[in-house]
């Protein structure tokens, strides 16, 4: 699903984001990147998204080596995966069904398929009631279940989730993870960058932490019943 | 792309162009100001080169053949033929034709009805009427060029040829068509920036939105195309509204026309293109003309702000 060998990234600016990753997700993982600011969670992110190119090295999601990708093939890998950000990067003057419909759109389906499909994820993140409701009308934690169900809308195989409970409160992080888990159980790869450790104590799994450009710790963890606030 | 998808981001453009006003306003009124340019140049061009035609089509140059009391019937003869032999051989003339005193002066007793024949009489030294050619030029830019040429001829009086106004209207058509070509210019220039900073405007106004498409994987085409709409929506609207105006002026000048006719036949004002006739195609080529500029400014400014 993502594989990374030998991958560095240099930034003109003279820094290196990341030194000689090495890095292989399997199908149906979840897994939780985590790091200090500046660590190069972001950076992993871009290049997973195809933002950005490796200095050196390959980097392969969804069997696609994107170094290799161009113009619109970079579009068309990008409707393979999910993407949801801490922002939400909703469009506020849309209700909850056309902030969906719109990823759906954009990826050139049919009117019968979003009119199938909106309703399915929506309910799929327990947002069905709202969709009528504009976006700004709602919760942080609902903005932040509406990113998810667009993210969902065509299907992914990876989603990738970065800091997404930044502006959540502690209640409404657990379950946004929780919910993510679900998702994770349907089938759908999670990659979650994240800089709470309380919550990946809490859920556990796959983590891999990042610290200046490297990875410096990857292992799986049982999660613990503690709720830390 | 599906129908649906293209009939989405049609309607999306569209919309832009009411939440981006200001700059829609200013991008619709300079493309005004050009396409009205553009259309009344037109117009006046299409219809001075028909009054030229007129012009050219009833323009007669009389040629005078000099009198000489002392020479003979056959020397006259020789100089008349050749003077008609000149005049046949200049590829600007047409319709060569002689008038002797004789048919001068009948031609003369029938405008006045008659009563120009005691007139006639009364004379003395005989018939005063002049023995002339009459011709017509095939190409008036060359009158002058061509009266010269008669003058030049050996046995030739004088030439008589209303030049004066055909030249004046070949010169104001190419004065006006050069000073037009050159605010053209300008103006189109000015139009495709003004589009461009509407649609850059745009651009940034929707930047959240553009983030969003890329991320779920819009192909350019589909990221572009609301703002190409955005563009050539406007562009059509000024086509339109230009369009609307210049026949407005075009009938309000044609009335001027019509109320005097008799005084403007004289310059050869004979036929003006009527307006039924121009509509359709002036209203196709103001929308085309306006799209295409809103094209172009679209284009513009989406290659350089908006990197997908």
């Amino acid at each position: 699903m993502v594989d990374m060998k030998n991958v560095n990234v240099h930034y003109s600016s003279g820094v290196d984001a990341l030194v000689d990753i090495d890095l292989h997700i399997n199908d149906g993982e979840f897994v939780f990147i985590v790091g200090e600011s500046g660590a190069g969670k972001s950076t992993l992110m871009k290049l997973m998204l195809r933002e950005i190119v490796p200095s050196t090295g390959r980097v392969f999601v969804n069997g696609r080596n994107l170094s290799a990708l161009k113009g619109n093939k970079i579009a068309m890998f990008r409707r393979t995966i999910g993407v949801v950000f801490q922002e939400f990067r909703l469009i506020q003057d849309y209700t909850v069904y056309e902030n969906v419909a719109f990823a759906l759109r954009v990826a050139d389906s049919s009117n019968k398929t979003i009119r199938q499909r909106v309703p399915y994820v929506l309910n799929l993140v327990e947002m069905g009631p709202k969709a009528k409701h504009k976006v700004r009308e709602l919760s942080g934690g609902e903005q932040q279940r509406v990113a998810i169900a667009r993210a969902l809308a065509n299907d992914p195989g990876l989603l990738i989730v970065d800091e997404p409970t930044g502006n959540l409160d502690p209640k409404h992080s657990y379950e946004l993870v929780g919910l993510l888990k679900e998702i994770n159980r349907c089938g759908t790869t999670v990659v979650m960058i994240t800089h709470e450790h309380n919550l990946v104590r809490y859920f556990g799994g796959r983590i891999i932490n990042l610290d200046k450009g490297s990875i410096t710790f990857d292992e799986t963890i049982g999660g613990s019943d503690y709720y830390e606030e | 792309m599906r129908n649906n998808n293209v009939s989405y981001l049609v309607k999306k453009g569209i919309s832009s162009v009411w939440k981006n006003i200001v700059m829609s306003i200013a991008s619709f009124s300079i493309l005004l100001v050009s396409l009205l340019q553009v259309s009344i140049t037109v117009m006046f061009i299409l219809n001075a080169n028909i009054i030229m035609g007129n012009i050219e089509d009833t323009n007669q140059i009389a040629v005078f053949v000099k009198d000489d009391e002392n020479e003979t019937d056959e020397q006259h003869e020789k100089k008349v033929a050749h003077i008609r032999d000149v005049l046949m051989a200049n590829e600007n003339l047409t319709d060569v034709k002689y008038i002797s005193k004789e048919e001068a002066a009948e031609k003369w007793n029938e405008n006045m009805d008659g009563e120009a024949s005691d007139l006639l009489s009364m004379v003395p030294g005989g018939n005063p009427m002049p023995e002339t050619f009459t011709v017509r030029v095939t190409d008036v830019k060359n009158i002058r060029f061509t009266v010269s040429a008669i003058q030049s001829i050996e046995g030739v009086e004088q030439v008589n040829a209303p030049y004066d106004f055909a030249n004046a209207l070949v010169n104001i058509r190419n004065a006006f068509s050069l000073i037009i070509v050159a605010m053209l210019v300008v103006l189109i220039l000015v139009s495709i920036i003004v589009i461009s900073n509407t649609i850059r405007t745009s651009v940034f106004a929707r930047r959240n939105e553009i983030t969003i498409m890329k991320y779920v994987g819009a192909t350019n085409g589909f990221i572009k195309l609301p703002f190409f709409v955005e563009g050539c929506f406007v562009g059509i609207l000024a086509g339109t509204a230009s369009w609307g105006l210049t026949c407005f002026v075009y009938n309000s000048v044609s009335s001027l026309f019509g109320d005097n006719l008799a005084v403007w036949q004289m310059f050869g004002f004979f036929n003006l293109i009527p307006i039924e006739t121009i509509r359709l195609p002036l209203l196709l080529a103001n929308c085309v003309v306006g799209a295409l500029l809103g094209a172009v400014g679209t284009m513009i400014s989406t290659n350089k702000y908006l990197k997908v």
